[in-house]
This record gives structure tokens, C-alpha cells and sequence, in this order.
């Protein structure tokens, strides 16, 4: 018996000073300046160049912590709204419903062209709205139809939260529903990586995540660029925006003013995005 | 006995009946929270409407909330699960309590447990990187990412339930059996497939039963493989047609739905009823395995019904032939059929036995090679991303520069918080129901309550926390929710492996105690405890493990994708290691490096945490003996 409660003992005492020391460890890193926290949610879009303004920032500013999470800009609202986020990031307008009933404060941050991408060795290059409308509907199920090769075309796109879904479904598909068969992503890099993974896919993602392991369809003929959106030539394109829940303060408040300062517009244009100042 | 002392008793023991409650309410109160929170869905369109409009299309322009098509992809991907684990899981479990040597026993079986113990985010992982470009290379379709992938890995997923279960089964059929059939002149393959696997036979439905439970409420490695489009397969049988489970559209949709809407009610009605499969599927289970225990056979069918059923099988079998491919083939496979049923006689009983065991060593070589291609796969790539810096810093670039500290940190948190949650009401539950109580009315509600937690999709936990935790109490996303989630989700294991050890411990040790004026507290206090320690670690390591790799309970609950600092402020949000993997290897590109590196350290710490229970136990058993 002595044996045994000893046993328990051993294993009591060694609990314990596992939670002390994690409590301890925890509390030696953290330890230093009490950090001012944010969160921002949202758009998948706008995650990725928040996150580098959000590094940048902290690095200038080290008492500064800004967390990021993701999930789509209907999250990004409700986030806002439900103050289980600081900041909001939406990569389209504010709807009419959202706005009524709150108090949520819209910052336009920048623009953001949707280029529709395929594997790198598609020969198709070009297609007109027209045709991509009739892709996403199922109405053209092959890449011979649009002068490719006799491939089935593997439809993707984004989940329902997507800001970038919402904007694709309203503006090229005129807001009808795209075919059931359309395989459903939860962000643009998931999106990137299954379509450069798959020889028959099409699929639509913000411009800053075209890179070489994609090819991104010009719109008859209009080229998927930035300069193209600036000119007012690409047509395909939305407003980024970061709203709060009434007027932002403190880290919120300075976080928004610099990522709208030249040097955060900067950023932004090094991501490929479109500036607005 | 003075009256104080007789206080504190009837103190502690109501301690121990509230903590015994906890689990069962908990569940009551999940399963009341999602339905009453679902209701406006069902007045929107009715039950009817909800469960058999195949059309779920939420954000639609008509919005169309119908489940069927989600319910049946649920029901194929469980079932293709299945049509690939049993068989499999069944020639291991019986190379492993038939024909296997001790020794390879020893290692073969363990192996199998460590397929187990693989998150399932790491799962999905090396099913998108490495099993979906397979499929789509080998078969040559435009996309892998479909019901065939998905139900390849959820099988892969099932067979430690399945083999682990059954092979225990089959070892508890009575050595008589196995000798008389010898005796009598029966080859050993005769006697396995003719004796020992129908006397295992309500064992080894449990087995399979639970392993379909765990399928069916699978969500991370499904979600990444399948593809997630709303259809049913067009023929019902495409099985390389993309689907979306019901698991699926709760972590794919959920977090990105504004609450209050009509999308967001039918979401909860989609964890309604997702829970409400996978408690029908535990109660039937629990029936199986009680009726096992109490000796009665499950199911006895007649003799005529069974040829009537058998006979409308082959029929409707040889009609779906007949109209999906023709006369032909229908032909030819009648030919197949019958030459083998005629050449069934002529063929020796050896040669059958050879073919048989042929089978089972391919069966199980298959299984042991999965695993290594798995593990081997995440190890290669993943170990040269392992760096002082990678273990030692926080993530730059959404993940792809940089390491994984906070992540690391916040997995240990989490899963610390909903140890020290579960673990003291764990084991008062567990006490109560096996130390102060009888087989009672209560008890046995008590019983049931818990085994429908463990049931519970992990999921569920997830969106629970989300609507209660995060959204009604207002807490946001946070530390302490997703503790509460995990802890709600180990709790069930918890109880059980408690009670199993403290019904190990002799009843003369308790009687002995009590003799000598113990009172009852003191009794189990001093004597039973520590004695049931070793049990109750063991089953408390297992549950840290099962925890560390989660990630359907906290992704909604607890964690962001990336965080600089590390604080132990329960109301601020962590990263966490299968969260992390989860979005760099969706959502992050060209970050493959990171991706195994992050797979490699989540696995590293699951596998220890594992390796320090098993070798507890192991110590312990040789104690005993």
C-alpha cells in the first residue's frame, strides 16, 4: 500500500509542477511590456497583406499585438458586430441589411481585381464574361467548347461566407447560381492550390494569388493586372474595406491610420492590390 | 460512526453525484441547446422540407435549405469507409489473435494503435498532398478531391477501432471452441471462418459499428479531401464524384455565417441531426455490447427469411447490373459466380487454406504499409523544416517564414486547461457511479448520458462552444472555450477508464479497510485510489493525446491563425498546432516546408504523450503479473 500512494503521490506532484512550469514558462515569454491586443477577422482576401502591414507594424511598435484570423467576410461583420473582433476585413461592400441597426464604421483600404486562373499547361487564354458565366452554370462542361483540349472542366470556387464568391456570383454570373457540381473552397490559396493541382480546373481567386503555378484568363482580351484595374480596363474588381463597431480607438484607431498612410498604401501595391490614395 | 463524520460522508458523496451529473446533463443540455437554436430553421421549412430537399444552396438567390444531398454523401462516405475497413480490419484482427507469433504480435498491434493515435488534420493533410494527386494521376480524372479519397482515408481512420475491437472479441471466444473443431478434423481456416469469427460475431458488429460512429462523425480529414460540393453522385455509385458531409458543411460553413440568419439556424439544424445519427448509432452499440456481455445472442434471423433476403439481394444486385451496364456483363458475372460456386467443392480444403492465409498476411502487410507510407511521408519531408528557429519563434508571412512557438504553446494550454477541467469531474463521476451507487434507474442514465458524449462528433463540441460559449455568453473566441470544449469532449474517456480501474481493484482491499473502522471516503481516499492510479493516468495520458491533435473543437472556439505573444489570458485566443496545419496546407501556398515540419512536431508530441501511457501501462501490467 505505501508502495502504492506513493505512486499517486508521484503522479500528483508531477501534475503539479507541469502546470506551474507552463504557467511560468507562459508567463517568462510573454513577460516585459503589457502588450495592447487587437484581433481582426475576416476576409481571406485582405488576410494576407493585413497580416504583412499587422508585422510590419508590430515590428515598429513592440508593445503592439495584432491577431488575424481568417473565415470569410461574412465573418468579418459579424465579427465586428458581435465584438468578437476588433476590426472587420471585408473584400466587398457593406450590404444594406449590414449596415442597419449598427453603428459600423467602413474604411476603404483598396481594390482588388478577381482574375479567373487555370493550370499553367491550359491552352485556353482568353475568355469572355459570357463564357465564363456558362462555365460556372454548367451550360460549357468542356475545354473543346471554348477552344481547348477535349478536357472535362472541373468547376472551383469559394464557399458561401466569400466575399470573393459574392462579388464573382453578382457581378459575372448576374447573381444566379453557379452549378451544383462546383467544388467549394475555403480560401483563395485553397482555391490556387487545387487549381494548380488539377489539368481541367477553373477557378477564381483575388489577383495577388495568380503566381507561375497558375495562368490567369485575360477578359476578352483585357489582361488580369493591376495596372489594368487602375486604368479602369479590368473590370473584374471590388473594394477591400475594414470596418470597427463605432469609431476605432487606440491600437485599432492607429492600425487603420497606418495601413492608409503611404507607407501602408505601399504594401498594399507590393501585394497587388490597387491603392486608393 | 458520530454524527460530523456522517455529514462529510453524505457531503462528499453528493460532491461526486454533481460531478456524475455534469456529463449526462451536458449532453442533455448540447442536444436541447443546437435543437431549440435550430428551430427557426425547421419553421422555415418545415422537418419534412429540412431533411429531404436535396437542394442546400444558403446563399443562393433563392436560398434552399435541404440536407438530403449532405445526408446521403454522409451515408456513402461511411459506407465506402466501410465497404474498404472491415474486410481489412477483420483479416488483421484475426492474423493478429490467430496467426501471428507473439512477437510480431507485439509489434504488429501496437503499430495499429498508432494509427490511431495520428490527428486527423494530419490525416487530411497527407490525403490532399499525397492521396488526391495519387488518385488523380492513377485514374486519371480531372480532380482527386472526391468520395473515393474521402472514404479511403476514413477508412484508413476506422481500422484501429475495427481491428483493435475485434481482435479482442475474437480472443474471448473460449479455447474450447477452437480445440473441439480441431478435434474434430477441421483444417485451422475452417475452424476460423467456420467457428471462431460467427462465435465473435456480435463483437465484432460492436466493432464495427464504432468504427462507423467514428467515420461518421469525422470532419477535418473529410472536409479536406472530399471536394465539398453539394450533389449526390450521378450514378449513385461515382465514387470519384465530389460530396459534402454534414461535418463538412458545419466546419467549412460556420464560421463564416452571420448569426442570427436563416443560414445560420440551418446550420445548427445540420449538427441536430448530425448528433442525432451518431446517438441512435451509440445506442445501438451500447445495446450490442451489453447483450454481448450478458451472453444473448444479437440477432438470430430463420432460416427462410434469411434465403428470401439473400435471394432479393442477388436479384436487385443482378437488376443494377443489368441497367447501368447491360446484358453482357451481367452474364459474365453470373458465369463467375457460378463457376466459383462449382468449383468450390472440387477445390482441397489446403488449397483454400493456403489462398485464405495468402490473404490475411497480404491483408495485414497492406495495413502495416499504409502506416509506413504515412508516417514516412510526413517524416522525410517534414524533418529537414525542423530548425532551432522553427521550434523557437513566431510565424512571419501567414506561416511560411518563421516557426511555430505560439502554436506549439497554445496547444499546450489548451490542452493543460481542459485536463485540469475534466480530470477532477471525470474521476468524481466515475466514483460515484462505481463506488456510492448501485445498478439503479439513475445510474443507468448516468451510464447512457455518457456514453452518447463519447459519441459525440467532436464537432459538435465545436459549434456548442461557438453559439453558447463565444456568442451567447459573449466570451469570443478564447482560451477558456475551447478548454471547455476539449474538456466536454475528453470527459466520457475520462469516466470510463477510471471506472475500469477502479473495478480492478479487489473488493477484500475495500472490505478489508472498512473492516478495520475505515470510513467509506477514507476507504477510497486511501486504498481504492491510489491502487486505481496507474488506470486512471493511463486513461487520462490517452485523453491529453486525443486532445492535443483536435482541431473541429477549438477552430471556432479558441484559435487564430497567428499571434505574436504568448499569454495565459483565458479570454484571449491561441494558435494551435492542428489549427496551424490546418490553414497553412489549405489556405497557405508555397508553404509545403512548413506544412511537414508543423505535421512532423504535432505528431512528435501526440506519439510521446501515447508512448508514455503505453509505457505505464506496460509497467504496471507486469506488476500485476
Amino acid at each position: 500500500m505505501v508502495m502504492k500512494s506513493k505512486t499517486l503521490k508521484t503522479v500528483g506532484v508531477t501534475t503539479a509542477i507541469l502546470v506551474v512550469l507552463l504557467v511560468f514558462a507562459s508567463g517568462c515569454i510573454s513577460s516585459g511590456e503589457e502588450p495592447e491586443t487587437i484581433t481582426m477577422s475576416g476576409s481571406t482576401t485582405v488576410l494576407p497583406v493585413a497580416q504583412t502591414v499587422a508585422e510590419i507594424y508590430m515590428d515598429e511598435h513592440s508593445s503592439a499585438d495584432i491577431q488575424i484570423s481568417g473565415g470569410g467576410s461574412g465573418v468579418g461583420v459579424t465579427a465586428a458586430k458581435e465584438g468578437t473582433a476588433d476590426i472587420g476585413m471585408l473584400s466587398r461592400a457593406l450590404k444594406d441589411s449590414e449596415k442597419t441597426g449598427s453603428n459600423l464604421s467602413e474604411y476603404i483600404i483598396g481594390r482588388d481585381g478577381i482574375a479567373l486562373i487555370a493550370y499553367p499547361a491550359n491552352p485556353v487564354s482568353d475568355l469572355t464574361l459570357e463564357q465564363i458565366k456558362d462555365i460556372y452554370q454548367g451550360k460549357i462542361t468542356n475545354w473543346k467548347e471554348v477552344g481547348g483540349a477535349d478536357m472535362e472542366i472541373v468547376l472551383i470556387g469559394r464557399d458561401s461566407a466569400s466575399g470573393t464568391r459574392e462579388f464573382f456570383t453578382e457581378y459575372v454570373l448576374n447573381k444566379e447560381d453557379a452549378a451544383k457540381t462546383m467544388q467549394e473552397y475555403s480560401s483563395n490559396g485553397a482555391v490556387q492550390t487545387a487549381v494548380s493541382q488539377t489539368p481541367g480546373a477553373i477557378g477564381y481567386v483575388s489577383l495577388e494569388y495568380v503566381d507561375e503555378s497558375v495562368k490567369a484568363f485575360s477578359i476578352a482580351g483585357v489582361k488580369a493586372t493591376v495596372e489594368n484595374v487602375i486604368n479602369g480596363t479590368y473590370k473584374i474588381n471590388r473594394p477591400l474595406l475594414l470596418i470597427t463597431n463605432g469609431e476605432p480607438t487606440g491600437l485599432a484607431k492607429a492600425f487603420i491610420e497606418y495601413i492608409l498612410s503611404d507607407a501602408g498604401q505601399q504594401i498594399i501595391a507590393d501585394n497587388g492590390f490597387v491603392p486608393v490614395a | 460512526m458520530n454524527s460530523i463524520s456522517g455529514w462529510k460522508e453524505t457531503g462528499i458523496k453528493s460532491v461526486w453525484l454533481i460531478t456524475a451529473l455534469i456529463s449526462a446533463l451536458s449532453v442533455v443540455f448540447i442536444l436541447g441547446y443546437l435543437i431549440i437554436t435550430s428551430l427557426p430553421i425547421f419553421f422555415e421549412t418545415g422537418i419534412f422540407g429540412f431533411l429531404f430537399n436535396t437542394d442546400w444552396n444558403p446563399t443562393g438567390s433563392t436560398p434552399s435549405y435541404g440536407i438530403a444531398a449532405l445526408l446521403v454523401d454522409t451515408l456513402l462516405v461511411t459506407l465506402g469507409a466501410m465497404i474498404f475497413a472491415v474486410p481489412l480490419g477483420l483479416i488483421c484482427a484475426v492474423f493478429l489473435a490467430y496467426l501471428a507469433p507473439r512477437k510480431i504480435r507485439d509489434m504488429v498491434k501496437p503499430a495499429i494503435e498508432l494509427l490511431a493515435g495520428i490527428p486527423s488534420v494530419v490525416y487530411g493533410f497527407f490525403g490532399m498532398i499525397v492521396l488526391c494527386s495519387l488518385l488523380q494521376n492513377v485514374l486519371d480524372i480531372p480532380s482527386g478531391f472526391s468520395w473515393l479519397a474521402a472514404s479511403l482515408l476514413l477508412g484508413i481512420m476506422a481500422l484501429p477501432t475495427i481491428v483493435s475491437i475485434s481482435e479482442d472479441a475474437l480472443f474471448a471466444v473460449p479455447a474450447d471452441y477452437k480445440e473441439a473443431s480441431l478435434g474434430l478434423g477441421a483444417t485451422k481456416w475452417q475452424t476460423i471462418s467456420r467457428v471462431l469469427v460467427p462465435a465473435a460475431a456480435s463483437g465484432i458488429s460492436a466493432a464495427v459499428i464504432l468504427g462507423m460512429g467514428r467515420a461518421i462523425g469525422e470532419t477535418m480529414a473529410v472536409m479536406m479531401v472530399a471536394g465539398n460540393a453539394a450533389v449526390i453522385p450521378s450514378p449513385l455509385w461515382d465514387v470519384l464524384s465530389p460530396v459534402r458531409t454534414l461535418t463538412a458543411t458545419l466546419g467549412i460553413e460556420l464560421a463564416e455565417v452571420a448569426s442570427g440568419t436563416m443560414h445560420y439556424y440551418a446550420l445548427f439544424g445540420v449538427a441536430a441531426v448530425l448528433l442525432a445519427i451518431t446517438l441512435v448509432i451509440n445506442l445501438i452499440s451500447t445495446r450490442i455490447t451489453s447483450k454481448i456481455q450478458s451472453g444473448r445472442p444479437i440477432f438470430s434471423v430463420p432460416a427462410p427469411v434469411k434465403k428470401i433476403l439473400i435471394l432479393s439481394m442477388v436479384l436487385l444486385a443482378a437488376g443494377v447490373i443489368l441497367y447501368e451496364l447491360g446484358l453482357i456483363p451481367l452474364l459474365i458475372m453470373t458465369g463467375v459466380t457460378a463457376a466459383f460456386f462449382l468449383l468450390k467443392g472440387k477445390i482441397s480444403h489446403k488449397t483454400t487454406e493456403h489462398a485464405a492465409f495468402g490473404i490475411i498476411y497480404g491483408g495485414t502487410a497492406l495495413v502495416i504499409g499504409i502506416l509506413v507510407i504515412i508516417l514516412g511521408n510526413i517524416f522525410i519531408n517534414g524533418v529537414p523544416a525542423i530548425s532551432w528557429e522553427f521550434l523557437t519563434t513566431a510565424p512571419r508571412d501567414l506561416g511560411r517564414e518563421g516557426g511555430i512557438l505560439p502554436a506549439i504553446i497554445g496547444t499546450l494550454q489548451l490542452v493543460g486547461g481542459a485536463i485540469l477541467l475534466a480530470l477532477p469531474v471525470g474521476i468524481g463521476a466515475a466514483i460515484y457511479l462505481r463506488e456510492y451507487s448501485r445498478d439503479n434507474p439513475l445510474t443507468r442514465l448516468l451510464r447512457i448520458g455518457n456514453d452518447l458524449l463519447s459519441g459525440t462528433p467532436s464537432i459538435v463540441f465545436g459549434v456548442f462552444g461557438f453559439a453558447f460559449l463565444v456568442i451567447f455568453l459573449g466570451w469570443g473566441v478564447c482560451l477558456l472555450a475551447g478548454m471547455i470544449c476539449l474538456a466536454l469532449m475528453i470527459l466520457p474517456t475520462i469516466i470510463k477508464t477510471t471506472e475500469e480501474a477502479l473495478k480492478s481493484v479487489p473488493n477484500s482491499l475495500r472490505e478489508a479497510s472498512l473492516g478495520l473502522g475505515a470510513t467509506k471516503w477514507q476507504t477510497i481516499k486511501n486504498i481504492v485510489l491510489p491502487a486505481a492510479a496507474p488506470g486512471i493516468l493511463t486513461g487520462t495520458i490517452l485523453s491529453i493525446g486525443r486532445a492535443a491533435g483536435e482541431t473541429a473543437p477549438i477552430m471556432f472556439t479558441a484559435v487564430v491563425f497567428s499571434k505574436r505573444f504568448i499569454s495565459m489570458d483565458l479570454f484571449e485566443p491561441v494558435m494551435s498546432l492542428p489549427f496551424h496545419l490546418y490553414v497553412l496546407s489549405t489556405s497557405v501556398p508555397d508553404s509545403e516546408t512548413q506544412q511537414y515540419g508543423t505535421a512532423v512536431v504535432l505528431i512528435c508530441i501526440v506519439m510521446a504523450i501515447y508512448l508514455v501511457a503505453i509505457v505505464i501501462r506496460k509497467r504496471f501490467q507486469r506488476k500485476l503479473i
